[in-house]
């Protein structure tokens, strides 16, 4: 194996190998951070360049945009508050304060950070433990998912601010909204127009609901007019600040890589998932969503930490994880490599060039990371009032393009304003987004496993997997209503 | 009416509008459902139920809890008529737009909404910047739409003669 990871690894070290790595990590971190352009739009925009390459650099490429395009969507999420991918959603919760308080470069550093070892973790478990975790992947069936998911939505108690119960209000609306469109059975469900069949994309919701609101806040209560345009501030992220969030980079990396490997739950869910075990178990857990490094280190960590892992099913068992991963499924067959079980018999010395690559595209990220933050940090001298309507541009031109779809852009504005009517209401916006990515899910594993028992509710704990998630599930509960009625008296007291 | 209360009113009269109303009118059944699979409505309603009950809690607690003092909304001052009339400006500039795009094209219409926008946030200062903003912003970003990802942009009814 040593030998064979040798000569992969001067296979690799191409200065032609290298330049595909820079311009596809790049051109991800660009991709990325530009809200409503998304991963998948850059690694299929790239497939067509891939027929004329080699196997290994083309899959190379189509990886780098990837995991640049992950690491990209938390520069927006910071600087600006419009998460460019909807895994940097959590990064905008803690990201966003820090900058407005004069902390976006050391938000940036830290996300930066922690996408690099969430990444790096991510591809040593790819060359490691990827037929282990390929194994458990395929014991993950709807009851195990539906639970995983149900664990994974706890994640509300963390990121609903001062109150729980309007954190869960939010979070069933986010569970109905995920029902418009067509359901398992081809019913259309909430379809007011014939647009609203496909149902809602994640991207105009997303941004809708993150962004937006901030350009009504601007238009009708001119706050932000008073301000200082925000600056870049303290850079550095000291040795203190990330030893104390170490443990959450390499629990979320863990997270990332597990959860990664797992097909159909991607990047977004585990950050949501990061986020709140850090949020759970951090000392400064309280401080999470008011400009907390150790959230961004969760979040940016898992998410990262996922991309390498959506490789695991792929590679071993020839399974796509997730749209991007089909489209690189597409890519491997083009180039006439078959994934799964066989592709480490037959090509073992394609399979380990690919490994050291993405390795190496780990530490290209950084660089990559550091020359970006230069370039976007310009963006925090513009004035609020030119740079919200230049967002809302982006955001318009950025979600058109998705689909070619008007709809799309009427769904993004419309969601502005229900964010807005949120933030008049003290409703955390947060939960909502979790549940909406979360809610389809949850519910096709829970209608799925119902119909594989005949109804019978007991096969949610039919199975070791189910029932550690519902130790999970009920342990987290009791802390939080601990906290919950610890915090009633609190208030109390000091009421009284 | 306190905001809690309003607030707790408004949570359950859109949860009970949809369990009651649009889950029966708008998420139909199929006749046939294979096996023992619970129907489409199942979860939109259980979901909408949940809702009403948490609302219900809501209004409770805002009539029971001691009142915690909320953060103020930072504003500019002005009266909340005034905010109102601007939010409503702000809604027509959104509409209009929509309506706008199959007329005017998509270039068009996005270079009259940056252009309200920017006016309606107060901004008169830098001039150049808003109409840098406002006409070439929607010009570089169509063109870079455009070849890069092949996207189509609408061209408008009345302004298709002159190629957008």
């Amino acid at each position: 194996m040593f030998h064979e990871i040798l000569s992969a690894l001067v296979a690799v070290a191409t200065l032609q190998n290298l330049l595909i790595m820079i311009a596809g990590i790049w051109g991800g971190v660009i991709v990325g951070a530009i809200p409503g352009m998304t991963g998948t739009m850059a690694v299929t925009l790239a497939l067509p360049f891939t027929f004329y390459m080699d196997p290994v650099p083309s899959i190379l490429l189509l990886v780098a945009l990837y995991k640049g395009s992950t690491y990209g969507g938390s520069v927006s999420a910071i600087l600006i508050k419009t998460p460019g991918t909807a895994s940097a959603a959590c990064t905008a919760l803690d990201g966003y304060p820090l900058a407005q308080q004069g902390k976006a470069g050391k938000a940036l550093n830290m996300a930066l950070y922690s996408s690099v070892i969430g990444d790096f973790v991510s591809n040593l478990s790819l060359i490691f433990f990827a037929a282990p975790l390929a194994v458990l992947a395929l014991r993950i069936g709807p009851p195990e998912f539906f639970m995983l998911m149900l664990f994974a939505l706890t994640t509300v108690a963390g990121v609903s601010g001062s109150s729980l119960l309007l954190g869960l209000v939010s979070a069933a609306l986010g569970l109905l909204l995920a029902t418009v469109g067509e359901d398992m059975y081809g019913s259309f469900r909430f379809a007011f127009t014939p647009d609203m069949q496909a149902g809602l994309s994640i991207a105009p919701v997303l941004i809708g609901l993150f962004a937006l609101p901030e350009l009504i806040k601007l238009v009708v209560m001119r706050a932000a007019k008073k301000e200082e345009a925000a600056t870049l501030g303290a850079q550095h992220v000291t040795r203190e600040e990330f030893m104390g969030s170490l443990k959450t980079i390499l629990k979320g990396s863990v997270i990332g890589s597990v959860l990664g490997a797992i097909p159909g739950i991607g990047p977004s869910s585990a950050a949501f998932f990061s986020y709140g075990e850090a949020q759970r178990s951090s000392k400064t857990g309280a401080n999470f969503g008011k400009g907390e490094l150790e959230g961004i280190a969760a979040s940016e960590s898992a998410n990262n930490g996922a991309c390498g892992a959506t490789m695991i099913p792929l590679l071993a068992l020839g399974v796509p994880g997730d749209v991007i991963t089909g489209v690189m499924l597409g890519a491997f067959m083009i180039q006439g490599l078959t994934p799964g079980p066989l592709l480490f018999q037959t090509n073992i010395h394609e399979v380990y060039m690919l490994l050291i690559g993405m390795l190496v595209s780990s530490v290209l990220l950084f660089f990559a990371g550091k020359i970006t933050m230069r370039m976007f940090a310009k963006v925090s001298h513009i004035p609020q009032t030119l740079l919200t309507p230049l967002v809302l541009l982006l955001c318009i031109f950025g979600i058109y393009s998705i689909a070619s779809s008007t709809f799309d852009v009427a769904v993004l504005l419309v969601m502005g304003v229900v964010g807005f009517g949120m933030f008049l209401l003290n409703i955390p916006a947060a939960p909502f987004l979790i549940a909406f990515i979360l809610g389809p899910m949850l519910e096709e594993n829970l209608r799925r496993a119902l119909a594989i028992s005949r109804g019978d509710p007991a096969v949610l704990l039919s199975s070791p997997i189910t029932w550690v998630f519902a130790v999970l599930i009920l342990f987290v509960l009791t802390i939080t209503v601990r906290r919950e009625i610890q915090k009633t008296k609190t208030e109390r007291r000091v009421a009284q | 009416m306190p905001k809690p209360v309003l607030r707790g009113l408004i949570i359950v009269a859109f949860f009970a509008l949809t369990a009651f109303v649009l889950v029966p009118a708008f998420v139909p059944r199929p006749a046939f459902i294979p096996g023992f699979a619970p129907p489409p409505d199942m979860w939109p309603r259980t979901v909408s139920l949940a809702g009403i009950a948490l609302g219900a809690l809501v209004l409770l607690l805002a009539f029971t809890r001691p009142r915690a003092a909320e953060e103020p909304v930072e504003t500019d001052g002005s009266t909340p008529a005034r905010m109102t009339v601007r939010f409503a400006g702000l809604m027509l500039a959104f509409v209009l737009f929509l309506v706008a795009i199959p007329l005017l094209g998509f270039l068009l219409s996005t270079v009259l909404l940056t252009l309200c926008i920017v006016l309606m946030t107060g901004e008169r200062g830098h001039a150049v910047w808003i109409a840098l903003l406002a006409f070439g912003g929607p010009i570089l970003l169509q063109i870079f739409f455009h070849s890069a990802l092949g996207t189509q942009f609408p061209k408008g009814v009345l302004t298709k003669p002159f190629g957008f």
